[in-house]
């Protein structure tokens, strides 16, 4: 049995916690957070913060949907219809001298608001929600309660990640602010070294991107730190949840990756800036080198995205399914081989830029990370088997991923394979395939993470039938939005398009219609949240019957995270066996023994 | 002036300068192209080898995916039913490893992907290795339009207009089953040459060029072409999305009548620079004075015109030369913000005197038109001798 004092009861709700305030006055909780070192507020911290970003990209991800409801068309005296996002700058007419929207002067303008507008969606989403998002809140809050120790391993270093995190946020609000960039998140030169050329709206977007690499490369430094060392006592690297092999695979990636990205993103400051010519072609530069650095750090960054979603979703099925993950090591493996193999196939993002014999060794590289993603999800499946099923919204959350991101990964396979690559490059295909697997994957984990430990942060339950509302809109909403981009692709539609011919409307409707089922899941998951925390029931501190450590804890945590060291008994998935902490055997049975 | 030639005899090529498009989907000659399947993925089935080969292999994958799928989502749903939570009931043990299963699961579909990979790699040599015979077509992307050269130096004059932009769009007319080879490169930004029904792309850099190939489709006895989408297929900028052109697909006796109708022969400097403004400045420029990306040339040569910094120059021939060859050096007012293709390298002198002197058909500052039939820059008499104020 661990050694946890069980004398200390949810008598008082905050008190004693984490969040506990009490004495201290409203300037005093300000400061008291804002200079903590303590992991879970700066979990909580993060958290806000990547929600506050995931709603910005979110609005400007419904904004392009709906420019897409009608396409643009000019007619020959110059008047443009079907166009419904125009942020141009107001311009003098030369002939009137009246004052009018730059569109009105140029119909080539009329795309530009919508370039603007697609750009702010990826760039935000990408740099300022889904990268931080399940490292920087649910790792920093769990990773050491789940190996029972304190705290990280550099807690000072932990708050100064997040400063930079703020600090390069502001940057790219700055940079927003000012207009945004129009050049994709993507940044390609040699049109992101010659748009804008008089205002510094690109240069302060990339300078963001930068700045945020840090908060990356530090959080995930720290993370490795803390896994190899701050372990609680019997607590082998095998007894470890996969969580943490979760996040210990992310952050190798994070700092092995990151620093790619920070100097390639200054390379292309110092060019549009200094005029060095590396990315230029007119100079004796090269694009396409540009597009290989680029890569060589945004194709493992998805697997940082996923790989934790992953280490959730391993949760999510053993705790609500009252089961032993099948196939632990193949996982635990499973997690570090793709990590490793994410580095050596970026060129599949440009096949329709490289040589053959290029082309060839990246497509064969790219199908055997494949694999072991396959197995997971077999393992997964495997899971289910003979397990007790409790249907609540993060076990909702847990299958819908296999459903989800099974679709996103085998509709990668037309993309790796190289003739059908081809057709489908730049096409809605593409679009559709990225969003089944980070918003499907990562996004509907990070969704689970939250409904599944929710309770544990905040001590605070939700409504479990609003949620699982949300759930039933966010997952209908999400297929209609995106499925019908596969078809769109195939038919011919490329990406990053403000306007299209005729016969793509009918598919362009039917996704934002979809969007906007998929939105208003997300607002109820958002006011359910909001609720529980102002009129919520108290949470018990394992209602789930859990057994990784942080189940052992208080909900919420004490600022210590346990009041006693743990002694590890016995490991995380063992429900055939033990009684999970704070909970009766009347209500989490075990199994009788087999002879 | 120029004169009208009436026409004795109706156009032969009138059907094929048919702005109307002729997509296969809206004709007969889809119905027997393709499944169901394909139909709901593609529009239509393939319509040359590489595209059927394609089609194939995607479909190969979709089918190895759905079945894997459909397996894997009803053992899911199936499994959580069976095995849902009943309150006071265990689950019962079960074991944490199967090898023999694992071990087939980790061959089936590693022997799947290395399929996928030889076809895929197979298909797409098909692609990017063209056959001797090829006619090559040279392809250059610029924002936001097409050209492309023929063998024998010509250049489309046929346009159709889809109400998405300025100018219409290009029709570039190739025969049917013919080879074809595209060497492309671009004049600024990343483009990428898309034909979906071709189901080809590649991209198009200005300090390379970069190749694909196509057989293309043999017409129905009774078309009389075949219409076939161009996209530009990697993000370039305001007008990405009206970058459209038109493959029309003819019969090959048609198609070296219409390489007739557009060679072009002893022109005029005005029709040479007419000529040359359709092909490269038409999609920013207009010549009736409505407005468009760039200034209009209506009433633009011979005038003095405001540019941003507050002064005003005289739009003469030097003018126009800078503007076509460091274009950023002078922007008009009004037009800040928006970065005109640079030319230089593209459009030598005598093609922008050319340029000049339809420009000063479009102004009332022009002074005396061109001569009909005299070549050369014949300049109008109340003109100053060209400087070269550009220098290097």
């Amino acid at each position: 049995m661990t050694a946890i004092d069980t004398t200390h009861t949810q008598k008082h709700h905050d008190e004693g916690s984490y969040l506990d305030h009490r004495g201290l006055g409203f300037w005093g909780t300000i400061w008291d957070w804002a200079s903590t070192v303590d992991h879970k507020k700066i979990g909580v911290m993060y958290l806000f913060a990547v929600l506050t970003m995931f709603f910005i990209g979110g609005v400007a991800g419904l904004a392009v949907r709906a420019e897409l409801w009608e396409p643009m068309r000019t007619a020959e005296d110059g008047t443009t219809t079907g166009v419904l996002l125009n942020f141009g700058t107001p311009v003098q007419d030369p002939d009137t001298g009246e004052w009018i929207r730059s569109y009105d002067i140029s119909p080539g303008q009329a795309g530009n608001t919508y370039n603007r507008t697609f750009t702010l969606h990826g760039a935000v989403m990408i740099f300022m929600f889904i990268v931080p998002a399940i490292p920087a809140a649910l790792g920093n809050f769990f990773l050491p309660i789940m190996i029972g120790a304190k705290d990280v391993a550099f807690p000072k270093l932990n708050l100064f990640s997040w400063y930079v995190y703020v600090f390069g946020s502001l940057f790219g609000v700055i940079g927003l602010i000012l207009g945004g960039a129009d050049t994709g998140w993507t940044f390609y030169t040699p049109y992101s070294i010659q748009t804008d050329a008089d205002y510094w709206r690109v240069t302060l977007m990339v300078l963001a991107a930068f700045i945020l690499g840090f908060s990356s490369i530090l959080t995930g430094l720290n993370f490795i730190v803390t896994t190899h060392k701050l372990r609680a006592p019997g607590m082998g690297w095998f007894d470890m949840p996969l969580f943490v092999w979760a996040t210990y695979a992310t952050s190798i990636i994070q700092v092995l990756a990151t620093p790619v990205i920070g100097i390639t993103l200054l390379l292309l400051i110092f060019e549009r800036v200094f005029r060095i010519g590396i990315f230029d072609a007119s100079m004796g530069g090269d694009p396409v080198l540009y597009q290989h650095f680029f890569w060589f750090y945004s194709h493992p960054v998805v697997y940082v995205m996923i790989l934790h979603g992953i280490g959730i979703i391993s949760e999510l099925l053993t705790v609500h399914g009252r089961k032993h993950i099948f196939g632990y090591r193949a996982i635990a493996f499973s997690s570090l081989g793709i990590a490793g193999v994410s580095f050596l196939i970026w060129g599949h993002h440009l096949f329709a830029a490289m040589s053959p014999i290029a082309a060839m060794v990246f497509s064969a590289l790219t199908f055997i990370v494949a694999v072991p993603t396959a197995i997971k999800v077999f393992n997964w499946i495997a899971t289910l088997y003979k397990s007790s099923i409790a249907i609540n919204t993060p076990m909702l959350y847990g299958l819908g991923f296999l459903f989800l991101f099974s679709i996103g990964g085998l509709t990668g396979l037309p993309l790796a394979t190289l003739s059908t690559d081809l057709h489908l490059h730049d096409s809605y295909f593409v679009v559709a395939h990225f969003h089944y697997v980070m918003m499907g994957g990562t996004v509907i984990a990070f969704l689970g993470g939250l409904h599944h430990w929710w309770p544990k942060m905040f001590g605070r339950m939700y409504n479990e039938k609003a949620a699982m509302l949300g759930f039933a809109l966010v997952f209908i909403g999400f297929n209609v939005t995106f499925f019908t981009q596969f078809f769109l692709g195939t038919q011919g539609m490329p990406r990053r398009y403000a306007s299209y011919v005729d016969d793509f409307q009918t598919l362009h409707q039917i996704s934002t219609v979809g969007s906007w089922i998929l939105a208003i899941g997300l607002f109820i998951h958002l006011f359910t949240f909001l609720h529980s925390l102002f009129a919520g029931p108290k949470a018990p501190p394992n209602l789930w019957g859990g057994l990784s450590l942080e189940w052992e804890a208080e909900s919420p945590p004490c600022a210590h995270n346990f009041h006693h060291e743990p002694l590890i008994k016995h490991g995380p998935y063992d429900y055939e066996s033990v009684v999970p902490p704070h909970c009766s055997e009347e209500d989490f049975p075990l199994p009788k023994q087999r002879s | 002036m120029m004169q009208e030639v009436a026409a004795a005899a109706p156009d032969p090529l009138a059907a094929i300068k048919n702005p109307d498009l002729s997509l296969v989907q809206d004709s007969s000659a889809a119905q027997h192209l393709g499944g169901l399947v394909e139909k709901i993925f593609f529009r239509t089935g393939g319509q040359n080898p590489v595209a059927v080969n394609t089609d194939g292999l995607f479909l190969m994958i979709f089918w190895f995916s759905v079945f894997f799928f459909i397996l894997l989502m009803a053992l899911m749903v199936y499994w959580v039913i069976k095995y849902r939570r009943r309150p006071g009931v265990p689950a019962e043990p079960s074991p944490s490893h199967n090898g023999p299963l694992e071990i087939l699961w980790t061959v089936v579909p590693s022997s799947a992907m290395i399929l996928m990979f030889i076809f895929g790699f197979d298909g797409y040599m098909h692609k990017v290795v063209a056959p001797t015979n090829a006619i090559q077509l040279n392809v250059t992307g610029f924002k936001w339009d097409w050209k492309i050269k023929y063998p024998g130096g010509e250049q489309t004059t046929y346009r159709t207009s889809l109400g998405t932009k300025k100018g219409g769009v290009k029709i570039f007319v190739i025969p049917e089953d013919t080879p074809i080879k595209l060497v492309m490169t671009s004049n600024d930004v990343v483009h990428s040459f898309w034909v979906p029904d071709f189901r080809t792309k590649m991209d198009l850099y200005p300090n390379r060029f970069s190749t694909y190939t196509f057989h293309t489709e043999k017409l129905e006895p009774d078309e009389l072409y075949r219409d076939h989408w161009i996209f530009c297929a990697e993000y370039c900028g305001n007008s990405h999305s009206e970058m459209y052109g038109i493959f029309r697909v003819v019969p090959r006796s048609d198609y070296n009548d219409v390489l007739n109708d557009w060679n072009a022969g002893s022109m005029t400097p005005v029709q040479m620079g007419e000529m040359l403004y359709k092909s490269n400045c038409i999609s920013c420029h207009t010549t009736d004075g409505s407005p468009n990306i760039g200034p209009s040339w209506k009433n633009l040569f011979g005038y003095e015109r405001a540019i941003s910094g507050g002064t005003t120059v005289l739009a003469d021939e030097n003018y126009v030369l800078e503007s076509v060859w460091y274009p950023t050096k002078k922007i008009a007012a009004g037009y800040e913000g928006q970065t005109m293709t640079n030319f230089s390298g593209i459009l030598d002198q005598d093609q922008v005197a050319a340029i000049v002197a339809y420009m000063k058909t479009l102004s009332d500052k022009g002074g005396a038109p061109e001569g009909e039939s005299t070549g050369g820059e014949d300049a109008g008499t109340n003109e100053e001798p060209m400087q070269d104020s550009t220098g290097g």
